[in-house]
């Protein structure tokens, strides 16, 4: 557990808890030894001359004083170390969540990573702040009192003794027994926070269907399996807590029966067997507490198992010696990229000289995002390279790459802060007359006017408040912030009403100029003025060459353009 | 329900409703729950039969005269019995408690759930996913202790004492009143864990908790975002932020806790008990008021006594924690769904009308501000205007995902207020921009609004939608599972919504932004499906497209919530007004385009 803990912290933090754990040791030693005062105050009271009780009750005094003083100490040193290595584990997981590659980020991953994040680490840290002390003192504090039963008594020391390895023997049977079953009901519990996250999210759809929960079995169905799965786990800790009870209930009677035996038979003191008693019967709740101390030990295991798979997940490995471009010109060699058995790139092969524009298009699902995340390394390629400045990406620091490049979405996401704040997220140091610079040149402006709060308007969680156009704008000034010397536009305004379109359009033109530009795009519009086009389906290069070549070859490309102009000449004129 | 919730407030102006108390959640388990207290107390009082033989068993022994043999054995085997009568009945209180515990949580998150399914959407938009997953998941399961434990410890917590202090007093009542000493310093120190302060922090705690989990979805869901701009390795700030916050919060709460804690523990620490028993019981039998053997059971029951409010104490936090849980739960629970009519009225035909209607998210901030409008059945009316003009809040209205603050929204000659949800749902569909896939089948996922649908209607749907071809080439073609075996593309997305649409042939249909996404070709193979579709069926769409408004029977421009012009679009033209205007600035991209 504490090894596992201790890998999933970083080693740095192995000093604090070793030093915790070895003060709550101390504690509950001191525990023990200060009640092994029990038994001479107990010979003297039983005895003909109680006051002499008096020197050892003083002694008993200042033994409850360190004790007390112990376990103030090591609570707060186990406080302390919570707090550091929840702030440290925060920031380990937030780095490393930057790290893994866009791949890694399933639909599945959302519900995981917030219930990890939320709960997940704080029950690792509850480890330390809770249960640590009282495991330790459940452990060392009757370990210790054996130890003084033994010293004054052999033959009740050795019974109660015998008891030890039963009891672990249990612990560790059911922990086996255990780790099956102990595991699932996490499993269903993210299923259903899934789900749950679903279910809100598609409120409006699912009640188009008239889909209320009830009839949601998606969401019925998870929620239904995390009561099965706590009831199985209830059934299967059946076992171990009765095994354990009865070891533990059995060991005071073997004491209690053995006892009476010895003191009938004048084989000991009344007083030490009486202590001896009282002693055993303090040892029995911490010992039975153990089962439940080991359930909650073994579902934070299996947390902490979790969040060391995801900090072990290999993040996109950064080079050695880092080659930084001479140049902006990109490049494509036999890139081959597969996702799961589907090959989405498939041998491609294209380079583009710096300043130029590419345009990609074909129909959905032919791969064109996916060139672009490729670009960006979002994904590591599984056969080929991709070159930037003829620097494959995967020997460029991501810090640099990420810093040549500005990628405006087409499903724009903005972060649930101010307008501001998500147009800064450019370029985090600039000044305000840059950031009304940027907003100017991307239409932005105008929204701010048009907002009562301005600037200083929430977006929302995901940019909900804003509206699809509004959203684009916002991801383009924060684009235009950037001023990187390549730009990735993917499907920047298909989403947009015409009217919201011209307004962007001013702000992607001033994007583009001067700067190697891919861009993904239905509208064709767009494709004219590019230097190169490539039309891209089922991940190959169909067809590629101008505007004006592609029309000549009178490919898909040029069907493509046809539809587009039939339909645009049939709006030319409206029907009387 | 928050004090900020004041749309909400307006709507209703009934008493608010406090939500149902936890009591009443729980009465349908109320045979459980005794038979959990019930066996606990039980367990606990048999508990105290070894106690009380080690004490007998120490009379016998220190009696004068003759042991007697038999009464020895007599004690030990009552002892005996009285441990294993405790570990039967506190093992089936445990295991039914935990049971009970499961069957409880999955009827609180139906619940929830269920209420969640019919909260006005609009109160939903205010909220965040992660807040309302966490009342769901964690706050569900963190009401455990009231269920598991605490009924049964909180009973034994009381009994046991009693019973104890029953015997103890009968013994000797000055030292009863040492032995209570431990219990009642401990005791004292649970109002300095209850001051304002330490509530004030523990709430701060919990919202800091929540602030933790919807950074987390922001950093998941954003993390493109992250990558692009996020400058390389760096965690984004804000969710390290919140990490941070919730650190701070943490260690404040604990610096106040952790005195307190540590102190009530040593008071009901074993060695502190025996301390306080031991020194009355010398003072005492020092001066001769109290045989020695009467101290035993001082020292053994006095253990015992401690051991219940160790319990209470130890799940102290446990319970606060539970507490707030609850109270959370309960504001999800009281959130009024969109008032259902008492007499439901069956809307006659499928004509749409909009009666001045006027509509805000926020008082004060009016998004549509008199709205007159009639849909005819078999005509498209298409609705074009510049972005914040009210299109989308207009289009939502009749799905009903909000009531208009004025004026009423008549469907087949019936308010939507008086209509039932299905009869709503069975006449409007709706293809709105932001398309949610789930988790699920293909097949189910087109059969979202249409559960009973067979799998030739879902492929028809399909084929119309022209998404049939590439559902094919999935993996396991209609059974893959989208999210875990395969994505879809954008627009890919759009389409398989389309045909979800489609499948449902709902004689209204509300289109936004729908064919957007879509590739040239599509886009138009869409069109004329909806086209062919469209027979006696009303549409209203949000037109992106020239070729949208130019098919379309009416157009309606729309300019800072009210109607600018309307009619049909050649005739708009010839006016020369704003439409002309906007017309001909999408024209003069279309021009570039040529």
């Amino acid at each position: 557990m504490i090894p596992l803990l201790l890998r999933v912290l970083g080693h740095e933090y192995a000093r604090p808890v070793r030093r915790t754990v070895a003060l709550m040791t101390a504690t509950a030693v001191v525990e023990g030894l200060s009640c092994a005062l029990l038994v001479p105050v107990l010979r003297e009271l039983f005895g003909d001359s109680p006051a002499d009780a008096r020197p050892w009750l003083v002694a008993f005094g200042a033994a409850v004083a360190v004790y007390a003083v112990l376990r103030y100490i090591s609570d707060l040193s186990g406080f302390r170390s919570a707090v550091s290595l929840l702030h440290g584990m925060y920031h380990r997981l937030g780095d490393h969540l930057a790290r893994l590659p866009i791949g890694w980020y399933g639909p599945d991953r959302v519900g995981e990573v917030s219930v990890l994040a939320g709960q997940g680490v704080l029950q690792a840290l509850s480890v330390i702040a809770h249960l640590l002390a009282p495991s330790v003192s459940a452990v060392a504090t009757p370990l210790t009192i054996v130890a003084v039963m033994l010293a004054f008594n052999w033959q009740m020391g050795l019974a109660a003794l015998i008891a030890v390895p039963a009891v672990a023997a249990i612990q560790i049977w059911t922990g086996r027994l255990m780790a099956a079953s102990d595991t699932e009901p996490g499993e269903r519990d993210r299923e259903a926070t899934g789900r749950v996250i679903e279910y809100l999210q598609a409120q409006p759809v699912l009640r188009a269907g008239g889909r209320t929960a009830e009839r949601f079995d998606l969401l019925d169905d998870a929620l239904r399996d995390v009561e099965r799965a706590s009831r199985r786990t209830v059934l299967a800790a059946v076992p171990g807590a009765l095994g354990l009870a009865l070891a533990v209930q059995t060991a005071f009677t073997g004491l209690l029966i053995l006892g009476a035996h010895l003191a009938l038979g004048g084989g000991i003191g009344a007083a030490e067997l009486l202590a001896t008693l009282v002693l055993a019967a303090r040892c029995a709740d911490p010992l039975l507490s153990l089962s439940e101390i080991g359930g909650r030990l073994r579902s934070t295991r299996s947390e902490l198992a979790r969040l060391d798979a995801l900090l072990r997940t290999e993040p996109l490995p950064e080079p050695a010696d880092p080659v930084r471009p001479r140049h902006h010109g990109l490049e494509f060699d036999s890139v081959a990229f597969r996702h799961g058995d589907r090959t989405v790139i498939d041998g491609l092969s294209f380079s583009l000289p710096e300043g130029r524009r590419l345009a990609i298009v074909g129909p959905s699902g032919a791969g064109k995002s996916t060139l672009l995340q490729l670009l960006a390394r979002f994904h590591d390629v599984d056969e080929g390279a991709v070159r930037i400045g003829g620097v494959d990406v995967r020997d460029m620091s991501t810090e640099d790459l990420m810093a040549r490049i500005a990628i405006v979405f087409q499903d724009v996401y903005l972060f649930d802060d101010t307008i501001e704040e998500n147009v800064r997220l450019g370029r985090p140091g600039a000044t305000p007359a840059e950031v009304r610079a940027a907003a100017t040149a991307a239409g932005l402006d105008e929204v701010i006017e048009r907002l009562p709060t301005g600037w200083a308007t929430e977006v929302g969680e995901g940019g909900a408040a804003l509206s699809g156009g509004e959203r684009q704008r916002v991801s383009i000034a924060r684009a235009l912030m950037k001023d990187a010397p390549i730009v990735l536009l993917d499907e920047v305004t298909s989403a947009l009403d015409p009217l919201n379109e011209a307004a962007v359009h001013n702000g992607i033109e001033r994007l583009m100029a001067g700067r190697t530009v891919v861009v993904v795009t239905h509208r064709l519009g767009t494709t004219r003025h590019a230097d190169r086009i490539i039309y891209l389906d089922r991940g190959r290069i169909l067809e590629q060459g101008n505007h004006d070549e592609l029309l000549r070859h009178a490919g898909r490309y040029a069907d493509y353009w046809n539809v587009s102009l039939t339909g645009a000449s049939a709006a030319e004129t409206p029907r009387p | 329900m928050t004090a900020t919730d004041i749309a909400e407030t307006e709507e209703r102006p009934a008493a608010p409703d406090a939500g149902p108390r936890p009591a009443e959640l729980l009465r349908p388990y109320g045979g459980g729950f005794a038979a959990i207290v019930v066996l606990q107390v039980i367990g606990a009082v048999a508990g105290l039969a070894p106690l009380l033989a080690v004490a007998e068993l120490g009379r016998t022994l220190l009696a004068t005269g003759p042991i007697d043999r038999g009464h020895a054995w007599a004690a030990v085997a009552a002892g005996a019995a009285g441990l294993f009568v405790r570990l039967l009945c506190t093992s089936g209180s445990s295991f039914f408690g935990h049971l009970l515990d499961a069957r409880v949580q999955l009827s609180f998150r139906r619940r929830l759930a269920a209420r969640l399914g019919r909260a006005p959407i609009g109160w939903l938009s205010h909220r965040r996913t992660g807040e309302l997953t966490k009342v769901v998941g964690a706050d569900v399961s963190a009401v455990h202790p009231f269920i598991a434990h605490t009924p049964g410890e909180l009973v034994s917590a009381f009994v046991v004492p009693l019973v104890s202090l029953a015997y103890l007093f009968a013994i000797d009542w000055r030292l009863t009143l040492i032995t209570l000493v431990p219990v009642l310093l401990a005791v004292a120190l649970v109002p300095l864990m209850m001051t304002p302060a330490r509530l004030r922090e523990q709430k701060r705690f919990d919202e800091a908790m929540g602030g933790i989990s919807d950074a987390a979805i922001e950093y998941v869901q954003g993390i493109a975002v992250v990558k692009a701009f996020g400058g390389g390795e760096r965690a984004h700030r804000r969710f390290v932020a919140a990490a941070d916050g919730f650190a701070d919060i943490f260690s404040r709460m604990v610096r106040g806790l952790a005195p307190l804690g540590a102190a009530m523990q040593v008071a009901l620490s074993p060695p502190f008990v025996l301390l306080a028993v031991l020194t009355g019981g010398t003072a005492l039998i020092t001066n001769g008021s109290l045989a020695p053997t009467d101290l035993l059971p001082f020292l053994l029951l006095g253990l015992g006594l401690t051991a219940p409010v160790a319990a209470l104490g130890h799940g102290f936090d446990d319970i606060q924690a539970a507490r707030r849980a609850v109270g959370r739960i309960r504001d999800v629970l009281a959130v009024r769904a969109l008032p259902e009519p008492a007499h439901p009225v069956v809307p006659q035909g499928h004509r749409v009308e909009l009666r001045d209607v006027r509509f805000g998210y926020e008082p004060g901030h009016e998004v549509l501000r008199g709205i007159d409008l009639v849909l005819e059945p078999g005509t498209v009316t298409a609705i074009v205007g510049p972005s914040g003009s009210g299109k989308s809040t207009l289009v939502r209205l009749l799905p009903r995902f909000f009531d208009p603050t004025h004026g009423s929204v008549v469907l087949g000659g019936a308010d939507l207020r008086e209509i039932g949800t299905r009869d709503l749902y069975r006449t409007v569909s709706f293809v709105f921009q932001d398309v949610r896939l789930l988790r699920a089948s293909v097949a189910d996922n087109i059969a979202l609004a249409a559960p009973h649908a067979d799998r030739d209607a879902i492929t028809k749907a399909a084929r119309l939608a022209h998404i049939h071809e590439r559902i094919l080439e999935l993996p396991r073609g209609y059974d893959t599972v989208l999210g875990r075996e395969a994505g879809l593309s954008g627009g890919e997305a759009q389409r398989l919504s389309i045909a979800r649409a489609l499948l449902t042939g709902t004689p209204v249909l509300v289109l936004d932004e729908a064919t957007a996404f879509a590739d040239p070709l599509t886009e138009q193979a869409v069109r004329q499906a909806l086209t062919a579709a469209k027979g006696d069926r009303t549409i209203l769409v949000i037109a992106h497209r020239l070729e949208t408004i130019a098919d379309a029977d009416t157009v309606v421009m729309l300019a800072d919530g009210a109607i600018a012009e309307r009619g049909a679009p050649a005739d708009l033209l010839a006016r020369n007004g704003r439409f002309a205007a906007f017309w001909r600035s999408i024209a003069t991209r279309g021009d570039e385009l040529r």
